[in-house]
């Protein structure tokens, strides 16, 4: 990769680091919520790296403008503040298993990645916006359709169980 | 290193931390952020390991478009259970959580 590129990948790359450290250790659930945004932001920062300005894009359409303001409308919920529910710190044997779960899949993969790499381009592959909606109406028009449903369904899901009767 | 291998260890440590945060957090709702995390790792990972290769790139950001729609999906429904949930413990707290039926 060029310097340019390289510094940009290791700016994203440390909004991603801090995003994730912010996002799993916090004690404010609120603060938890700005560190997973942090993050998203980190990884639409990617997408630009990997010429996929529409992936860019839609992480931040999708990710951050919808789910992270349902997540804070979750946050109503729970006690989130600097002393809710997950103010005093984790029991010890708790953080412990947290610590290893993260160290498993890295010293599975790591390894793997580090001493049999993909053969990869310099240059990321082009795709027009076009190319995208038309394999999407033409050759993938199933799971299009299917991905709606399944987002009809959720939504309708969600409604019915948070649903109140009046007469109760 | 190749460019490749970088954005793979990028996905790595949000699989990692997702991982961690799923195990560690002790209410609903911030198991459902770690969750976020690990789905993002793997979106980036399947756009990574298809616009560096000669694999088709327009499925692989087709494939990532379906894992963000699946995504919301999925928090829309958690969302909802949390607040049932919510109405029927009056907390979010996952070691309480520990009976499924009616209290009598």
């Amino acid at each position: 990769m060029e310097t340019p590129a390289i510094l940009a990948f290791g700016f994203y790359f440390l909004v991603i680091v801090v995003g994730c450290f912010m996002a799993v250790g916090c004690a404010s659930l609120v603060r938890a919520l700005v560190g997973l945004v942090a993050t998203l932001l980190g990884v639409a920062g990617m997408y630009l790296l990997l010429n996929a300005p529409f992936m860019a894009f839609m992480q931040i359409l999708i990710y951050v403008g919808a789910i992270c303001v349902l997540i804070f409308f979750a946050l109503m919920l729970a006690r989130a503040d600097a002393d809710g529910d997950e103010a005093d710190p984790a029991p010890a044997p708790r953080t412990f298993k947290g610590i290893l779960a993260a160290m498993l899949p890295g010293a599975l993969l790591a390894p793997i990645l580090m001493l049999h790499p993909t053969a990869s381009k310099l240059i990321p592959a082009e795709v027009p916006l076009a190319e995208l909606g038309r394999r999407l109406m033409e050759d993938y028009v199933l799971p299009f359709e299917l991905i709606s449903v399944v987002l009809l369904i959720s939504m309708a899901g969600a409604v019915l169980l948070v649903w109140e009767r009046r007469d109760k | 290193m190749k460019p490749l291998v970088l954005y793979q260890l990028a996905s790595l440590v949000l699989l990692g931390a997702g991982l961690a945060g799923l195990v560690k957090r002790r209410t609903l709702v911030g198991m459902l952020i770690a969750v976020e995390l690990m789905l993002n790792g793997a979106g980036l990972s399947i756009v990574a390991a298809t616009q560096l290769t000669g694999a088709d790139a327009t499925l692989g950001q087709l494939a990532t478009l379906l894992v963000m729609g699946l995504a919301a999906a999925e928090a829309t429904v958690a969302l909802a259970a949390i607040v049932v949930v919510f109405r029927r413990f009056g907390h979010t707290r996952t070691d309480a959580l520990t009976t499924l039926r009616e209290q009598q």
